[in-house]
């Protein structure tokens, strides 16, 4: 999923009046020099008027494979095969979904379909909050929950309604979901561009500057439902057999639950660094080069996602350690 | 120049493949727009392309361009005499071979993601919708569906129209009053619909790179698997039908004579190009062969015998065939590429 010739695609989420069609009109009329193509939902806010505006209805496909949550969006393998046959090329497609919508079906699209990856490339899950309503949505639906989960960024918008500590609130809200999401502040979607678009988050690169940070959150008043992360580091080199059974066997057990997982991995006997990333059960994994010289050989990895306390991770993982 | 860089030079032009007679003979041309999809009409070969044109071919003359859409020619069609079009800007259009052009439709951001025709009825779907034009009717009957159609397709008689989508295929019979539907199930999504020649059976790709197929009379199903890629092209060869498939290293052709088809046979596989994968399928009209299109540019013609050696075409030109389409006397054939290329040639040398 590296080809310089792929299209990036940035999937824009966000609850209804949470600012997305702001961001959208930003994207269509700011003048940037760059061509993008627009994707809406039918149930969009507001209508959108631009050429490079396509309507699709929110298609959600189960593949014939086997893989319980393998779902994909067919109305975008459609629509991106559609617009990789414009004569001009485009710079960049964002992808609007509804606010009721879960992101991994798009994320997963790009993993599945062999056409949709040769041609285009996801950039960023770019998920726009409000800052005034963000912490009841998150009470209330769980797709909320998972908008913050999946983003790479999180454009938290409407801050200019709220005093500082409702802020700092419902960041730390978002932050116990997702401590690696980006945060931006702003008013009126007003972030520049170029902090939304053009990311290469989901680029196996990009995961090797994952720096988990050991805050012990506190689970106990936390019900099944919500949605938390859980980070383990390793200085003890890990055993690659056991490593690779351990977490196939975790994702296809558990890949429902687990929204995200990154990590950097140094395998016994290996030079290289191992990098994966996944989306439920899908995962895209690499030997990324040699180790920096003089650098910790540290492994670390990382999850996203529901019920994970039960999931025994600290302990699988412990033991992939080489004894 | 040294014999080091003679040796180098003729070592590197023996791997430069030489000119086929077809492209020795033919015509080139590059539009620089993707070669989107093709059709042979009653006296030429029509041509749409990612920057809204389309192109007409005629024997012995200079391509004609209309300015169709403003965007994508996503599909096409013809009842022989005129050709219908759907694009990425929301229209559906009828185009004489003269260039006159008529907007039938209009579904502005919505595209027009497939269009078929028989005689005087034309057809198109925007998202989940099948629009039908039948007669001089002008307001066409609206056919709805569960999710967005994926293709369509007219049977012989031009009485039965199959429609895939998510799920199956609804096939729609024309009554006296009124259109009544029967629908064919098989889990996941179906795009490139059509019907074998006889109308027994039904075909359709499916996203999970294989093929399902029904007969009609008892709705057997048919699943043909086993396909690296998608099949983005089929087609039915030869009076007791093979059909012939893109999307491995050769050409994969099912045979549908006898009374249970394909039903536990194997596969004829011809024109085998190695690594790459086919990508388009054209039969060579009254023969029992096939041109075969690949995803690196190149194009063998191959008769339906394992036994025999396929013929080089056109010579691998990096980008993959989109179109390959023969003229109505079968004097010419053209090749289109994703990246714009036609070759315009005779088919046979003495023409």
């Amino acid at each position: 999923m590296n080809d310089m010739s792929q299209v990036p695609v940035t999937v824009l989420t966000g609850f209804l009046g949470a600012g997305k069609t702001t961001l959208l009109n930003r994207i269509l009329t700011e003048q940037h020099g760059q061509k993008y193509a627009v994707i809406v939902n039918e149930f969009g806010e507001q209508g959108i008027d631009n050429d490079l505006v396509v309507d699709a209805d929110e298609e959600v496909f189960e593949m014939n494979n086997g893989c319980i949550c393998c779902t994909v969006r067919g109305d975008l393998i459609r629509i991106l095969g559609g617009l990789m046959k414009r004569a001009d090329k485009l710079d960049a497609i964002i992808v609007e979904t509804t606010g009721l919508a879960d992101p991994a079906p798009v994320a997963q699209t790009f993993f599945v379909d062999q056409d949709v990856s040769d041609r285009t490339k996801l950039d960023a899950i770019v998920t726009v909050a409000d800052a005034v309503h963000l912490s009841s949505q998150l009470g209330e639906h769980h797709e909320a929950e998972e908008q913050i989960a999946f983003a790479d960024v999180v454009l938290l918008n409407k801050i200019d309604l709220v005093d500082d500590k409702a802020v700092q609130n419902v960041q730390t809200r978002i932050r116990k979901i997702n401590p690696y999401a980006k945060i931006i502040k702003t008013n009126h979607c007003s972030a520049p561009l170029t902090e939304v678009l053009g990311l290469n988050a989901f680029s196996l690169d990009r995961v090797l500057e994952v720096e988990p940070d050991f805050l012990e959150s506190d689970h106990d008043h936390e019900h099944d439902d919500d949605v938390t992360s859980l980070s383990f580091v390793s200085d003890t080199p890990l055993d690659m057999d056991k490593f690779q059974a351990w977490f196939g066997n975790l994702l296809q057990e558990k890949g429902q639950d687990i929204l995200r997982s990154k990590g950097i991995l140094n395998f016994e006997g290996r030079d290289d660094r191992y990098v994966f990333q996944g989306v439920h059960m899908l995962m895209d994994a690499s030997p990324m080069g040699p180790w920096p010289a003089g650098k910790d050989r540290s492994s670390r990895v990382v999850f996203i996602g529901r019920n994970l306390e039960s999931m025994n991770l600290q302990e699988g993982f412990e033991r992939c350690k080489v004894a | 120049m040294s014999d080091r860089e003679k040796f180098l030079r003729e070592k590197i032009s023996s791997l430069v493949p030489k000119e086929t007679e077809l492209e020795n003979r033919g015509e080139h041309f590059d539009f620089h727009a993707p070669v989107t999809c093709s059709v042979t009409t009653s006296h030429s070969i029509a041509v749409g392309f990612g920057d809204g044109k389309v192109r007409f071919f005629f024997e012995g003359e200079k391509p004609r361009i209309i300015d169709a859409h403003n965007g994508v020619v996503l599909s096409i069609a013809t009842n022989g005499e005129y050709i219908f079009t759907g694009g990425d800007d929301g229209r559906f259009l009828k185009l004489s071979q003269n260039g006159d052009i008529v907007e039938i439709a209009n579904f502005n951001s919505r595209w027009v993601d497939s269009v078929a025709a028989y005689k005087d009825s034309m057809v198109c779907s925007s998202g989940r919708n099948v629009y039908i034009w039948s007669g001089d009717q002008k307001k066409a009957k609206s056919l709805e569906h569960s999710s967005t159609v994926g293709g369509l397709a007219f049977d012989h008689t031009g009485k039965r129209l199959a429609v895939s989508s998510y799920g199956g295929v609804t096939v729609w019979e024309r009554g006296e009053r009124r259109w009544t539907s029967k629908r064919l199930v098989w889990k996941g999504s179906h795009s490139k619909v059509g019907f074998s020649p006889d109308g027994k059976y039904i075909v359709t790709s499916m996203q999970e790179s294989e093929l399902h197929g029904w007969r009609l009379r008892d709705k057997v199903d048919l699943a043909m698997r086993g396909y690296p890629a998608k099949i983005k092209s089929f087609a039915w060869v030869g009076d007791t039908p093979h059909l012939a498939t893109s999307g491995d290293h050769q050409a994969i052709c099912w045979p549908f004579d006898g009374k249970d088809g394909p039903l536990g046979r194997e596969p004829v596989c011809v024109a085998d190009c190695g690594k790459q994968i086919s990508t388009f399928i054209e039969p060579l009209t009254g023969e029992k062969a096939i041109f075969v299109g690949f995803n690196d540019g190149s194009v063998l013609l191959s008769e339906l015998d394992e036994n025999k050696n396929p013929f080089v075409i056109r010579n691998p030109k990096g980008s993959e065939i989109s179109a390959i389409a023969i003229s109505p006397n079968r004097s010419h054939i053209l090749i289109g590429d994703s990246d714009g290329n036609i070759l315009w040639s005779t088919l046979w040398k003495n023409n």
